[in-house]
């Protein structure tokens, strides 16, 4: 017999609303670092790369003391110390596991959450009537605060590219907005457009933007009346049409459903400090390789190509901000693998034929494309079925590492001094993460 | 609304399983009856966590809240998505400093109780102090 069906709250309901939002976490890496320092809310906190290279994320009390964006860090060095700014590591343990949580509230709250980034989200509020929107979005971002510890911003608005507008004009006075903006009706949205600069628009880059503002488009609403036929032939064809219809309220972007294989897997790093050595070069790759790998097998495919790369440091770099040269090479094999020791054994091959003695190495990556899903691998006549007769090794070995951390298990290429390995000198504590470093509370 | 109604959200995070969990007796003849009876083992997280994303785990440090059964070393499990009321045993945040202590909340005063004589409770003044509750404590976690 059947019951009644529940009533969904989720569904929309016909003919209205279609609301979209955007949540984006402000500074999320520095928000990450002060959950565990409370004695550094209000203070300046800065948050470096890998390698403590660049400044990847400020806190809004840095911003004022005009610490800059993806600055190098011993440029701003004099204004941290002048200033008694905080500077941390990248703990990337700690912000992905926050990420998780801010995510995971969100889908407790939400029908539909499509995850951009480690620190924003487009999420579903098509269910929610226009005047409970401004009071919903406050209720989200007071939710993720309360229990996660980290602030968001939400923009709300027909159109994804309208959110993210919202959200930037959210972002730019957060007492005054509460951290929301609301675009539900079109005259919010033309005096949302006429105060916004064309560069301030997601998915128009720097150089686009000063192409636009020469020929006199300025404000984002000069640039909603565009004529379609003009954006197809200036603004990248279909893209560009895309854009204007945004602007104007017409979704051309929907919620996509959750990414759950990749089309390509990367693992990319800077060197701890500048490598000569084959010895070094191999030994990263070689583990960058097994990092891949892992990743792949996490979303159960294998991989055809392996691409490997090396930058080089350019021979002036004390006064030169340029990059080095950047080689790379890949390998097609003959059958996709998902098996570490096959694709070890291919980027090994790639990294000693690329380098050369004398040069000084500073980046290096490996990329595995042309991935296929595990269970369909095509056989290859001319060579032996592979990766099969591993599969349970390498299970093995995913299993012990993923339960014991800190690549437990590895191959013997991927180096045991590891010299080469990332700077962090001022990491803080993974304190969500590992049992040895939790938070000690007196 | 309320903000309550969000703060209340069921959360089923923790407890999603599926009939793959269950183990299976894997016997075979008369045995195998034993496979009606099977169901899912227990799981310590069904029990201490409520809100997966909003539970954090901390060690205490100290003897501050002995009496309440927290000793040095101890992991507290801890519910930022839980309202503070009177009388539970909060992670404080007092003028920037985070501390486990008892909650005491009357018509005209704030307090932080320590579970322990040794120590001395803290009046908030609301003037010059700061305070801030973290989260919630909701299970302690203690080898004996």
């Amino acid at each position: 017999m059947r019951t009644a069906a529940a009533p969904d709250l989720f569904t929309a309901i016909p003919g209205s609303y279609g609301m979209k939002a955007i949540v984006d976490c402000n500074s999320f890496y520095c928000s990450c670092e002060r959950l565990f320092r409370p004695d550094l809310r209000n203070k300046p906190v800065v948050v470096l790369s890998n390698n403590d290279g660049c400044i990847v994320s400020r806190s809004d009390e840095a911003k004022k003391f005009g610490v800059k964006m993806a600055g190098p860090y011993f440029e701003a060095r004099p204004l941290i110390r002048q200033f008694g700014i905080t500077a941390f590591s990248s703990n990337y343990n700690l912000y992905g596991d926050l990420s998780w949580r801010v995510m995971e509230t969100l889908r407790m709250l939400v029908p539909s959450v499509e995850v951009y980034s480690v620190d924003e989200a487009f999420i579903d509020l098509s269910h929610v009537p226009y005047d409970q929107l401004e009071q919903t979005a406050m209720h989200i971002r007071k939710t993720v605060e309360q229990w996660t510890g980290i602030s968001v911003s939400i923009g709300v608005a027909p159109t994804k590219t309208l959110a993210k507008l919202a959200n930037y004009i959210a972002k730019k006075d957060k007492q005054a907005s509460q951290c929301v903006t609301v675009t539900a009706t079109r005259e919010e949205q033309l005096r949302m457009l006429q105060s916004t600069r064309v560069e301030n628009i997601w998915g128009v880059g720097w150089a686009y933007a000063e192409k636009l503002i020469n020929q006199g488009i300025i404000s984002a609403w000069d640039l909603s009346n565009m004529p379609e036929e003009w954006a197809h032939r200036h603004l990248g064809g279909v893209n560009g049409v895309r854009l204007i219809r945004e602007l104007n309220g017409i979704p051309g972007k929907e919620m996509a459903a959750p990414l759950t294989s990749k089309k390509m897997i990367a693992t990319t790093r800077m060197f701890g400090q500048p490598v000569t050595e084959l010895n070094d070069v191999r030994e990263a790759i070689a583990t960058y390789t097994s990092r891949a790998a892992e990743k792949l097998r996490r979303q159960h495919s294998a991989a055809k190509t392996i691409s490997i790369f090396l930058v080089t440091r350019e021979e002036n770099h004390m006064t030169s901000f340029k990059r080095g040269a950047t080689l790379h090479s890949h390998i097609t094999l003959p059958s996709a693998t998902a098996v570490t020791q096959e694709l070890i054994k291919a980027a090994v091959q790639q990294a000693e034929q690329l380098f050369r003695k004398g040069k000084v190495y500073k980046k290096a990556g490996v990329m595995l494309s042309n991935i296929v899903p595990d269970d369909s691998i095509q056989g290859n006549l001319f060579s032996p079925p592979s990766g099969n007769e591993y599969r349970y090794l390498m299970d093995v070995i995913d299993n012990v590492n993923f339960s014991m951390r800190d690549d437990v298990l590895k191959f013997a290429v991927t180096g045991t001094t590891r010299d080469w390995k990332m700077r962090q000198e001022l990491r803080s504590k993974r304190h969500t993460t590992r049992w040895e470093e939790l938070y000690e509370v007196k | 609304m309320q903000d309550e109604i969000f703060y209340d959200a069921a959360y089923k995070g923790s407890k999603d399983y599926n009939q793959w969990n269950v183990k299976t007796a894997d016997a075979t003849g008369f045995g195998a009856a034993a496979d009606d009876y099977m169901e899912r083992g227990i799981d310590l997280n069904e029990q201490l966590i409520h809100n997966k994303p909003a539970t954090f785990f901390l060690r205490m440090r100290g003897d501050a809240m002995t009496s309440a059964g927290i000793h040095d070393g101890d992991v507290v499990i801890v519910d930022k998505s839980l309202k503070a009321q009177s009388g539970k045993v909060v992670i404080a945040v007092l003028n920037g400093e985070m501390l486990i202590r008892r909650l005491e909340r009357t018509f005209n005063k704030v307090r932080l109780l320590p579970e322990n004589r040794q120590f001395a409770s803290t009046e908030i003044d609301p003037s010059c102090d700061t305070l801030e509750i973290w989260g919630v404590v909701t299970y302690v976690i203690h080898q004996l």
